[in-house]
């Protein structure tokens, strides 16, 4: 399947979503699957802020990238903690779109960057995450 | 943990290897954590699921290989603070195959606010191969 890039939608918000309150049960659940452990009470693992779910998770536009894509790997800024009670806001960008050729032809790449703030508006994280498309 | 396993931060310095992380994610556990994670992707349900999308079986999502990294720093250096943390997805990651989560301390940087560390991070089979590389830095508890 042809591979299509589209440079006009870097730099998009494609998803701004505000989070309910960050729960106690959440952040156990995530500790006890992840086998990270809280750094403090009421505090969650580094990586809890992956788990946010955002209303969209890929941008309406690029639905003819290619195939389904694959999670080929994320960068993390991490600033402050998390903190049950926290209510957090993601907002979503296409952070970069570019194309390889590797030894099984063609393959796309999109940048999608979020960025994580609490309700003090202090930056919580910058996740970056590639997607894979063939 | 042993003194051994945790040397004090003065005595940490580049080439440092920190103390592997020897696990075998089970089914369940793949299962556990893609819940826990919201994350609804049949692949990480089932065999069934994955074959079904090309894959050889059911895999573990990519976040829980960072969540391995993280616990690897926060275990061989306890009292750090993960400041940043990436990763690359090169083979999925299954249940039932051992692996090793491995890291080495690449730069330190002396600072007022404490010393921040530089790792290179790799997840890999019991024969070394590699499914998953990565980097982190992390900084050390301020000096008093």
């Amino acid at each position: 399947m042809a591979i299509t890039i589209d440079r006009s939608v870097v730099g998009s918000e494609f998803d701004r979503t505000t989070h309910p309150p960050v729960a106690q049960t959440e952040v156990d659940a995530y500790a006890a699957a992840s086998g990270e452990s809280c750094p403090a009470d009421g505090v969650a693992p580094p990586t809890f802020v992956v788990s946010l779910r955002s209303h969209r998770f890929m941008p309406k536009s690029l639905a003819r990238l290619g195939r389904a894509g694959l999670d080929a790997g994320k960068d993390i800024e991490l600033g402050a903690p998390i903190r049950v009670g926290d209510v957090l806001t993601t907002v979503s960008t296409v952070h970069d779109i570019y194309e390889k050729t590797g030894r099984s032809g063609p393959m796309g790449f999109l940048v999608l960057r979020t960025v994580v703030t609490n309700q003090r508006d202090e930056g919580v994280a910058v996740i970056d995450q590639r997607m894979m498309f063939r | 943990m042993s003194d051994v396993d945790t040397p004090a931060w003065e005595d940490l310095d580049v080439g440092h290897e920190l103390s592997p992380l020897r696990l075998t994610l089970s089914a369940a556990q793949v299962r556990q954590y893609a819940e826990a994670a919201h994350m609804p992707g049949a692949r990480f349900f089932s065999d069934d699921a994955a074959r079904k999308e090309g894959l050889p079986g059911q895999i573990a999502p990519g976040n829980l290989s960072l969540a391995l990294f993280s616990r690897l720093i926060v275990t061989a250096l306890p009292g750090a603070t993960l400041t940043r943390l990436g990763a690359t997805f090169r083979v999925p990651v299954r249940p039932g195959q051992p692996l090793v989560v491995r890291g080495v301390i690449t730069e330190k940087h002396c600072t007022d606010h404490g010393d921040l560390f530089e790792c290179d991070l790799v997840i890999e089979s019991v024969e070394g191969d590699r499914w998953v590389t990565g980097t982190a830095s992390a900084r050390a508890p301020a000096p008093r």
